[in-house]
């Protein structure tokens, strides 16, 4: 069956440095397949996609796709022996049509020399309508929402018809609807004889989606699974190479009663009539597809976006911030989506982005001085406290892991000591490993008495840290479950839209 | 079918045997060379100097050292005040033309309208900080490009300074504008010694106030900033104002020296102000480069306009030589930046 291959690599290594990241002596890539890569983050994924796309050279060895060599890190060759990739990051033209970015490096078939804009946007559709999204062609691409960009990517890898295609976790930007689109490409391709090469961090949905499930830890391969020897427990363990130990079934009861967040009939761009309450201790998640509002309704409470209208109140004062810094010193901190657009001052130091939120009241004290000795202690404290990683706090933020810079932002809202904790996809881009201590802060932070109202796309996440559970849709929420009354397709179904009984 | 043999081979022990320890001091100094730019300024100005002085001892004579004093005052303050808008990202294309319009809007204030000098100095001052106020309300309220509004002032400016004027220079003004550049203390030309002051000033700001943090922290990542309760926009409206203020202060100096209120000096000087800050190591993506740097970047500049004439170079290149130094600077920064992303 040597006709199937649609990838080979052999013997082939890439060190940055002495750092040895990638070691692949032999691997085959069937067509008619697709084949799951899970691994944490450094684990060699992103540099094996990269090899197999042509925008990394390997050290040594070889790269096959479908027989031919592939010339070392040379993107438009991989291109030219069919590879398309659709990575996390959208090199999409923002001030261009979404037709015009589908369409951008080929002409529609049939077209001449010139641009032939219906032919364009008629084939832009004709792909869109492939996926089953619905996103009108002419809109500017920089008008369109994360999620519709991801799904444009993908729109646009597919026009290319590859023979080998690549997703870098498709879905972490999606919501489970969007996802399911994503898997049903994924399989359609791969029935109709492409290799299709699914990197993901949900462990659940590479399952569901893979033939076959390969396992990368620290460049190397170190298992490669059906989907039936792919449990979720089995892959973690082949991840991080020991056993997670099982989360806490149950978080700590909120046994404080007094109500931290009151929130009524508010209302902002998109968002609201919105009702919640949150109470000192207690984790509140908000589940809901991407543009449910999710994001909007933290903004807002953050006072990040205006609000038109409503009441909210927060420890039984009223409580309507017109900017952040207002908000902080009502005691509200926010963990934002983004980390590196959001979050973080990637060169500065890690003791910058440490004190960030707190400066003004870190220098209190001093008439708006900064003292180095005030400065330094808050973090070497915080770093010690939160357990972030690095060689020293003067080092920059942005050479830290994931995992590790958001122990830092978490670090960065617990010094403004919050009654209020709003958390936007906490665990977003971090490694299996690292999420757990991630959900221990969520835990800890309701144990010292804060109200956290956590959104995220992970429906397990959710089900595992809060003690009831919002759904969003269109701006509203359609639900609300407590903990032991919650199943994922009761949340789901609240998701979609369809009101519910609660 | 998975004809695949993938096993996994033993973990090699790598990073354990230690590296040469001459190798690990190479990197360490290499890596605070790269954390400190203005480490590489400090020893070009060291080394052009001893050559400068090797070749004529009359470059270090107090004579030439006070007139480079003096010169410095002009363009390290503006340079120094030009850093506070690029700190935040942005950039200032203004200061020369304030500087002109400064100065002649002083002398006019003093000679035509007979305010007395020390109220000249307060309402000029005020007039400056102003147009830095209007610049950072158009970047932060319109979303103008600060290129775009701060050439706007760069062409008006100048053409008000001309139209005060008629273009002809305003002589009598009050002698307390002249004595003030000239009558040095110590030996020291007070526009060095305000230039020095204005230094400890800025750097006592940024590095020891939670404003200075935040002024770094809009500027290296403005919705970071934000969500972090700084109010950015004040920030980035300080910035502007304090580069325009300080344009009013040269104006001033400029005033004092020529004696003149004179429409058509300072031309392009906000370039070399630039410059000064660039070579300093202020990033042009803003968040990052410090007050010391600056200073040397302007020390640099001045040390190599004078150098040139002390060495009887013909004027016509001295434009070309501030532009190859600029070359190089911006070279060694985005080679620096290279090298510290690569090893992340």
């Amino acid at each position: 069956m040597s006709a199937g291959v649609a990838v080979r690599l052999a013997g082939v290594e890439k060190s940055y440095g002495p750092v040895r990241v990638l070691n692949v002596p032999d691997l085959e890539l069937l067509e008619g397949q697709v084949v799951g890569l899970v691994g944490e983050n450094g684990a060699g994924k992103s540099t094996l996609m990269g090899i197999l796309a042509g925008t990394v050279a390997a050290d040594a060895g070889e790269v096959e796709i479908r027989g031919v060599r592939l010339s070392d890190g040379q993107p438009d060759h991989a291109q030219q022996l069919g590879v398309a990739m659709v990575s996390q990051e959208f090199p999409l033209v923002d001030k261009l049509s979404v037709a015009e970015n589908l369409f951008l490096n080929r002409r529609p078939a049939g077209a001449g020399p010139l641009f032939d804009r219906r032919l364009v946007e008629r084939g832009a559709e004709a792909l869109l309508r492939d996926l089953g999204v619905r996103i009108p062609v002419h809109r500017l691409v920089e008008t369109l929402q994360v999620p519709q960009r991801q799904m444009i990517e993908l729109a646009k890898a597919l026009g290319r018809d590859p023979r080998v295609l690549v997703l870098d976790e498709p879905t972490s930007a999606l919501g489970p609807v969007e996802s399911d689109v994503v898997i049903r490409v994924a399989r359609d391709k791969a029935a109709r004889g492409s290799c299709v090469l699914f990197v993901g961090h949900r462990l659940d949905e590479v399952r569901r989606v893979a033939d076959r499930v390969l396992v990368l830890r620290n460049g190397e391969l170190v298992a490669d699974l059906t989907p039936a020897e792919a449990t979720e427990v089995r892959l973690i363990r082949e991840m991080v190479g020991r056993e997670l130990e099982q989360q806490a079934a149950e978080p700590p009861p909120a046994r404080d009663p007094r109500t931290v967040l009151e929130v009524h009939g508010l209302t902002a761009e998109g968002l609201g009539p919105i009702d919640l309450r949150a109470g000192a201790g207690e984790i509140v998640g908000v589940a809901g597809l991407m543009g449910s509002g999710r994001s909007r309704l933290l903004r807002v409470l953050m006072g990040a976006q205006a609000r038109l209208a409503g009441e909210v109140r927060l420890r039984d004062r009223p409580y309507a911030p017109r900017d952040t810094a207002e908000a902080i010193a009502a005691g509200v901190g926010m963990v934002p989506e983004d980390r590196k657009l959001q979050s973080l001052l990637v060169d500065a130091p890690v003791r910058w982005n440490l004190s960030l939120a707190v400066l003004p009241r870190l220098a209190r004290r001093t008439l708006g001085l900064l003292t180095p000795r005030d400065d330094r202690a808050l973090a070497g404290r915080l770093v010690r406290d939160f357990g972030v990683r690095c060689r020293t706090p003067e080092q920059a933020i942005g050479t830290l892991s994931g995992g590790n810079q958001q122990r830092a932002v978490f670090a960065r809202w617990f010094a403004t000591e919050p009654g209020l904790l709003l958390l936007d996809e906490p665990t977003r881009g971090i490694d299996v490993g690292a999420k757990a201590e991630i959900y221990r802060l969520v835990e800890e932070a309701a144990a010292r008495g804060m109200a956290v109202v956590v959104v995220s796309s992970e429906l397990e996440e959710l089900m595992l840290l809060c003690h009831r559970i919002v759904v969003m849709a269109r701006g509203r929420i359609t639900g609300e479950l407590a903990r032991g009354d919650w199943s994922k397709e009761r949340i789901m179904t609240a998701a979609a839209g369809t009101s519910m009984a609660s | 079918m998975r004809g695949t043999g993938v096993e996994s081979p033993p973990q090699p022990a790598s990073a354990a045997e230690p590296a040469p320890a001459r190798e690990v001091r190479f990197w360490r100094l290499a890596e605070w060379l790269a954390g400190t730019p203005e480490a590489g300024v400090v020893a070009a100005v060291v080394v052009i100097v001893a050559v400068l002085t090797a070749v004529n001892p009359s470059f270090v004579s107090v004579d030439n050292l006070q007139t480079m004093g003096r010169d410095l005052g002009q363009f390290g303050i503006l340079a120094v005040g030009e850093s506070f808008p690029m700190l935040t990202g942005g950039i200032d294309l203004s200061p020369g033309s304030i500087t002109a319009f400064s100065g002649v809007f002083a002398a006019w204030l003093n000679v035509n309208a007979h305010v007395p000098a020390p109220l000249v100095i307060v309402i000029v001052l005020l007039v400056a900080a102003s147009i830095g106020l209007v610049h950072g309300l158009f970047v932060t309220r319109l979303d103008v490009p600060p290129f775009v509004i701060t050439l706007v002032t760069l062409v008006t400016g100048q053409g008000a300074a001309l139209a005060i004027t008629h273009g002809l220079p305003i002589d009598n003004i009050d002698p307390l504008f002249n004595g003030f550049v000239i009558t040095n203390v110590l030996g020291f030309p007070p526009p060095t010694l305000l230039f020095a002051l204005i230094c400890v000033a800025v750097w006592f700001f940024l590095e020891r106030t939670y404003l200075g943090r935040q002024l770094y922290a809009v500027g290296g990542n403005r919705e970071a900033a934000r969500l972090a309760g700084i109010r950015s926009n004040r920030r980035i409206v300080l910035a502007y104002v304090v580069s325009a203020t300080s344009a009013g202060v040269v104006g001033m100096l400029v005033l004092g020296r020529l004696n003149v209120g004179e429409p058509g000096v300072a031309v392009g000087w906000e370039l070399t102000a630039i410059a000064a800050a660039v070579i300093g190591g202020v990033s042009l993506f803003g968040g990052s480069g410090r007050v010391v740097g600056v200073a040397f970047g302007a020390i640099l500049l001045e040390v190599i306009n004078n150098g040139l004439i002390i060495l009887h170079v013909s004027p016509y290149y001295q434009q070309i030589v501030l532009g190859a130094v600029l070359a190089i600077a911006i070279t060694l920064d985005r080679l620096r930046a290279r090298r510290l992303a690569r090893r992340r």
